[in-house]
This record gives C-alpha cells, sequence and structure tokens, in this order.
C-alpha cells in the first residue's frame, strides 16, 4: 500500500505532461486481486492462462508505454544537449579572449540564464531517470504480488525482459546528466559559504517545477526503502542519503497555492 | 501440456482481444527473439508471419503470453538483428531496382535496419555486422520479393518486421509500386486462413491504417548524441534547420534503417528546440511550470542570490541520480541473483525427477547464502548452461528460450501430476523465496 500511495505523490508532483505515463499501479493491483479471488483458478486451469493472458497483455502495454515515453524524451535531451552546449559556447566565445566584450551585465545575464537552464535540463533527465525507476519498482512489485496471489510463475521471467526494455536501460541518459555536472562545475563561480546557507533556509519556499519533483522523489525513495513487511534477503537495503537532513528540511510544505 | 492448453484457449482468446483490439496502442510490439514460446503458439504465429511482416507485429498483441516488448534495446539489438543482416545483404538483388537513384541504397537499406541502433554504439558498424556470420541460419527464399517475408520457423526474425517497418516506410516514400501491393495482399489472404478471423480483419485495418495514415514509425529509433551529430551535420550541409528536407537529410546521412519518419519526427523536435532556446521542447505545459517556477525564484532573487538556489537545487539533484544509480545496480544484482537461484533449483529439480528424492534436501534450506558474491552470480549461472544441456530438459532454462508462458503452464501441470508430493509445496515456498525481491 505503500508504495502505491508514494507513487501516486510523485505522480503528483511530477511534470505535467507526465503524469499520465507511470504505471497504472493502482488498476494492476485491483486485477490481480480479482484474478486470485475468482473461484475457478485451478493450476494449468483454462481460466487461469486466459487471466494470465490479459494481465500480462496489460503490463505489455504498460510497458510499451514507457518506452515510447522515454525514448521519446530522451530524444528531446540529447538534441537539448548538443544546443545547451552549442549555446554555452557562444557565450564562451563571446566574452573570451577572441570576443569583443560586451557589458559586464551582459554577461552577468546570460550566464544566469544558462547556469538555470542547464540546472533545469540536469533536473529534468534525473526525473527522467527517476520515472524509469519508479516504473521499474512499481512493475517488479505488481508481478511480486501477482505471484503470491495466483500461485504463478510469472515474475522471474518477466522481469528479466523489463531489464531489456528501452525505458530502463539508462546509461545514456546518465552519462549526460554527468557531462552535466561538469559542465555546471565550469559555468558556477565558487562558492559562497554564507549564501549558500541562506540558499538553505530560504529554499522552503521554494516552488514547484522540476525542484520540488525532486525533492519528492527523493524522499519517495527514502520511504520506500525504510523496510516493511515483506523486508527479506532479496529487499533492497534502507537509503543511505549523506545529508538526509537538507532533504528533510527541504519539506514541501508550501504555503503558496498550486495553481 | 502447454501446447494443449494454449490451443484450447485460442478461440477463447479471440473474444477478449477483440474489443481490446481497439484500444490496443497502434505500436509497434515486436517479441525479442529468442523468448518466443511454445510450439503451438509459434507455428500459428509463424504462419502468421510468414505472410507478411506489417502483419506479423501487429499479430502478437493477441498471442498469449507474449512478452511483446519492442526489441530497441541499446545492448540486445545487434544479435537478433545481424542474423537478418548478412541474409538479407545477399539478397539485396532481388530488390525491384526501379529507381536507378536508390539503387546504391536498396542493400544498405536492407541490411541496416539494425545498424541504426548500433551506429552510436559503436564505430565500426559494418566490420560488426559482418562478424555475425554465425548467427545467420541459412533460411533459402527467405528474402524474395520486396516483402522481403520472414520464414516462419525462426522466431528470431521477429525483430525482422522492423526492418520491414522501415522498408516499408522507404517503399511509401520512395516508390509507390509494387512492392506496398504485395506486402498487403498475401497478407490479408493468408490470415483469413487463420484461426481468428475477427483479429485479422482487425489487424488489416490497422495494417492498413499504418501504411496510410499513421507514420509508421513504430521501429522506434533511439537517438544518440553521435546520431544526432550526423544529424547536424547533414541539416547544416543542407543549408540549415529552415531549408533541410527529411529526404535530403536522410539520405546525407546514410545511415541505415534510419527512415524518413525518424528524420521527420527528429528535424521537426530539431525546429522546436532551436526556436525556442529558452524553454524545453515540452510545449505549453512546460510554459506553465517554468512561469510558476519564475514567479518563486524571484522571492528567492531578491534574497541572495538566483546562483545559491540553483546550486542547491543541483545538489539535490546530484543526490537523487545518485541514489537512483545505486538503486539500480541493487535491482539488477537481485534479479541476477533470483535468475540464478531459479536456475539452480530448476537444475536440482530434474535431477530430482530423474532420482530419488534426496537431492532436495539441499534445496529445501531457503536461505541460500547471499554470500554467493554478486559477482559470482554471472559466472555460476553460466556454469549451470552445461549440466542443463546435459539434463536436456526443455525448460531448465526458462529465459532465454520459453515464453514463461510456457513455463508457468508446464510447472503447474507438473504438481498435480507428480508423484512428489512432497516437492511440491517445497517448490511452492522455494518459487516464492527466489520471487521475493524489492520491497
Amino acid at each position: 500500500m505503500k508504495f502505491g500511495k508514494r507513487l501516486k505523490q510523485q505522480i503528483q508532483e511530477t511534470l505535467p505532461g507526465w503524469r499520465d505515463k507511470f504505471l497504472s499501479y493502482k488498476e494492476l493491483k485491483k486485477l490481480v486481486r480479482s484474478i486470485s479471488s475468482a473461484p475457478t483458478l485451478l493450476n494449468g486451469s483454462f481460466e487461469y492462462g486466459r487471466a494470465e493472458e490479459e494481465f500480462v497483455y496489460l503490463l505489455n502495454n504498460e510497458i510499451e508505454k514507457f518506452n515510447a515515453f522515454f525514448v521519446e524524451q530522451e530524444e528531446d535531451f540529447v538534441i537539448r544537449n548538443k544546443e545547451l552546449q552549442q549555446r554555452i559556447q557562444r557565450v564562451i566565445d563571446k566574452w573570451g579572449p577572441n570576443g569583443n566584450h560586451p557589458s559586464e551585465t551582459d554577461y552577468k545575464e546570460e550566464m544566469a540564464k544558462i547556469r538555470k537552464d542547464i540546472v533545469d535540463f540536469h533536473g529534468e533527465m534525473v526525473l527522467l531517470v527517476n520515472y524509469s525507476n519508479v516504473n521499474y519498482t512499481g512493475l517488479a512489485k505488481i508481478l511480486k504480488k501477482y505471484d503470491k496471489r495466483t500461485g504463478g510463475l510469472l515474475r522471474l521471467p518477466f522481469i528479466q525482459k523489463v531489464l531489456q526494455q528501452p525505458f530502463f536501460t539508462t546509461d545514456l541518459i546518465s552519462k549526460l546528466v554527468k557531462q552535466c555536472e561538469s559542465t555546471i562545475d565550469a559555468v558556477f563561480p565558487v562558492e559562497d559559504e554564507e549564501k549558500t546557507r541562506e540558499a538553505r533556509e530560504a529554499i522552503i519556499v521554494a516552488g514547484e517545477g522540476i525542484f520540488r519533483n525532486t525533492v519528492a522523489a527523493l524522499q519517495s525513495m527514502q520511504e520506500i526503502r525504510r523496510g516493511s513487511s515483506t523486508y527479506g534477503h532479496f529487499s533492497l537495503p534502507p537509503l543511505n542519503l549523506p545529508d538526509s537532513e537538507l532533504i528533510q528540511s527541504v519539506q514541501l510544505n508550501s504555503p503558496i497555492p498550486i495553481v | 501440456m502447454g501446447a494443449g492448453a494454449v490451443s484450447s484457449s485460442f478461440p477463447v482468446f479471440a473474444s477478449p482481444l477483440d474489443d481490446k483490439y481497439s484500444k490496443y496502442p497502434d505500436s509497434f510490439q515486436v517479441s525479442s527473439g529468442r523468448e518466443l514460446v511454445t510450439n503451438s503458439i509459434s507455428t500459428q504465429a509463424s504462419a502468421l508471419v510468414s505472410n507478411g511482416n506489417i502483419d506479423g507485429h501487429l499479430l502478437t498483441p493477441p498471442s498469449p503470453g507474449f512478452p511483446n516488448f519492442s526489441t530497441v534495446s541499446p545492448h540486445g539489438r545487434l544479435p537478433q538483428n545481424s542474423q537478418f543482416i548478412s541474409q538479407s545483404s545477399t539478397d539485396g538483388a532481388s530488390f525491384p531496382p526501379n529507381h536507378s537513384s536508390h539503387q546504391d541504397l536498396q542493400s544498405p537499406v536492407l541490411i541496416n535496419q539494425y545498424e541504426v541502433s548500433h551506429i552510436p554504439w559503436c564505430t565500426d558498424t559494418l566490420q560488426d555486422l559482418l562478424d555475425f556470420p554465425d548467427n545467420v541460419p541459412v533460411q533459402t527464399g527467405q528474402v524474395e520479393s520486396a516483402t522481403g517475408v520472414i520464414t516462419s520457423e525462426d522466431h528470431t526474425r521477429r525483430n525482422d518486421w522492423q526492418w520491414a517497418d522501415g522498408l516499408i516506410s522507404e517503399l511509401d516514400t520512395d516508390w509507390n509500386e509494387l512492392p506496398d501491393v504485395n506486402v498487403v495482399d498475401p497478407i490479408s489472404e493468408q490470415t483469413q486462413i487463420h484461426q481468428q478471423p475477427p483479429v485479422t480483419s482487425a489487424e488489416f485495418r490497422s495494417v492498413a491504417n499504418t501504411l496510410s495514415t499513421a507514420p509508421p514509425t513504430k521501429s522506434r529509433m533511439r537517438w544518440t548524441p553521435e546520431l544526432h551529430e550526423a544529424f547536424v551535420e547533414a541539416v547544416n550541409k543542407l543549408g540549415g534547420s529552415e531549408h533541410a528536407t527529411p529526404k535530403g537529410v536522410k539520405n546525407l546521412m546514410n545511415v541505415e534503417g534510419l527512415t524518413i519518419y525518424h528524420v521527420k519526427s527528429h528535424l521537426q523536435k530539431y525546429r522546436t528546440a532551436r526556436h525556442k532556446p529558452e524553454s524545453s521542447s515540452e510545449g505549453t505545459s512546460e510554459k506553465n511550470f517554468t512561469s510558476i517556477e519564475e514567479a518563486k525564484s524571484a522571492d528567492i532573487k531578491t534574497s541572495f542570490g538566483i546562483t545559491e538556489a540553483l546550486r542547491l537545487q543541483m545538489e539535490l539533484q546530484k543526490r537523487l541520480h545518485e541514489q537512483l544509480e545505486i538503486q539500480k545496480k541493487l535491482q539488477l544484482q537481485i534479479e541476477l541473483q533470483g535468475q540464478y537461484l531459479q536456475e539452480m533449483f530448476e537444475t536440482h529439480k530434474k535431477i530430482e525427477d530423474g532420482k530419488s528424492k534426496t537431492s532436495t534436501s539441499a534445496l529445501d534450506d531457503p536461505s541460500v547464502p547471499l554470500s554467493y558474491a554478486i559477482a559470482d552470480v554471472k559466472a555460476e549461472t553460466l556454469k549451470l548452461d552445461q549440466p542443463k544441456a546435459g539434463i536436456g530438459a526443455s525448460n531448465a532454462n526458462p529465459t532465454p528460450e520459453e515464453g514463461f508462458w510456457d513455463i508457468s503452464q508446464e510447472q503447474r501441470a507438473h504438481e498435480p501430476g507428480d508423484g512428489e508430493s512432497n516437492a511440491s509445496p517445497t517448490k511452492r515456498a522455494r518459487t516464492d523465496q527466489t520471487g521475493d525481491i524489492i520491497n
């Protein structure tokens, strides 16, 4: 139950265009429940076979949905990545040794814009990786439930296939994320201790969008891995966030209503 | 048992899936090659497949238990695809040489549907492709006409539908002739013979749709930075994003398997991204939240500078990403572990089936030591392949060779039939254990 709630929360916090791209966890759970409570569920029976096929069919649809969305987003990111790089290059050239040195304020403005864009870009990509993970986790859970409830043996082989799906293979995105991180370091000025502290305090009023989504995702992950009744050898260990107090402090109880 | 259950379920299957058909996303679902299925399913499916590519991929959905995922996965792409590649290269000549200008492209088009994905990942694409000669089972007469029909027996050919898809779209744009007709007619003819007439007619409609209305970009293209680079280069050579045409870009790029639809949609995205450099290419929804975010950040800006807020945001994002990577690694390891244990279990069960029950005692202990170092899991899984071969059980290696549908059927079938009443509850407990994963 916890996962379902967490998933719902994440969907709520997520970028608007993404809301209907997540796993229909609740519906699938209902299906599993109805399958397991059906009277004629004998092993090897005809009805069971059909029920399982329906279940698999739905799962396939979900996976197809993930794949389509993921690959499309990935494509967008690849394009934007290049554009961003080019933009940075242009700015560097303009204010570099060969440039014509336009005004200082222009530079600051440009840099500020670029920084924001890079950070947002980074954030969106990370959220896509999160999207992939959340859906995978949901699939794994629903499969486990299915096996448990119906005595089926669907999970293991099915999951193996999921592992090969485009939406799960996030290597490229992760690579772009890391690239972004190194770019950011080059583009950001040296950290000012005092200002950073102030930022952290004031960030409580931060609004939505990527930032909010990111925090929600981290919190979710932490919660999900806190441990549960079915914790066992094969469960993920609790999340070990170095500065989890940071996350705690960034509570999303914004008084500003979400328009 | 499995076969029996499947075939009996078919007629019934037609109906529930019938109405699902309208809902069925007209998406391209190709089962990953080797995982395909029981004989009964396969013979049916293969009969369907042999008649036409387009039809093939649309038919997979009703097939029970098929994991119908599109096969565009980065690492798994090649092995299955390459089989077809060398094949088609030899048959390239059979392609109707209608347009001389396209003649050069014909073979590459046929061959390289899969190279598309391959290109970004390796530099020596052709080399690598040609290195897979062993994977090509000789299927004479397979690529006979423009339709490039895939023969039945080999299920790995399902990936070829992607090829066909790409081919069809090629045909659509470049040649307005026979090829299309050939493709479509045999399908309608033959599929009607089939077990599921209502299904096939629905499929045929979708086929027609695919050909006429919706762009058949169901062969999903995974754009990588390298591929995009090539794209940008081509666009620039052709005068920039405004002047470059999809066809021109496609030809210039000369990437095998890249269809004009891929290029078209990519070009569109590219143009959008260039015209709105500040925001993302997500469209209005993006804009909405960006403006809200800006309003909020205005508060922060006044107090201490946006840079610090951004830094914080960046920190969090980095953190999340780190954790995601770790989590994914763990999930993978868990699955590998689970798979290994499952195979081990199966192996032992085979032994047990043949001999006494004493061998199960070792497996009765559910707390298999996790000290099987994760690193060793793979090695040991490989080792298990040998004894399995010796035992010769067909479902000893469930994942690669059979559909899980089949496994479920068979394994469930074992229980009532077996005299090993002990084994059954043990097995159930066992599989629950192995099935236990991420909470």
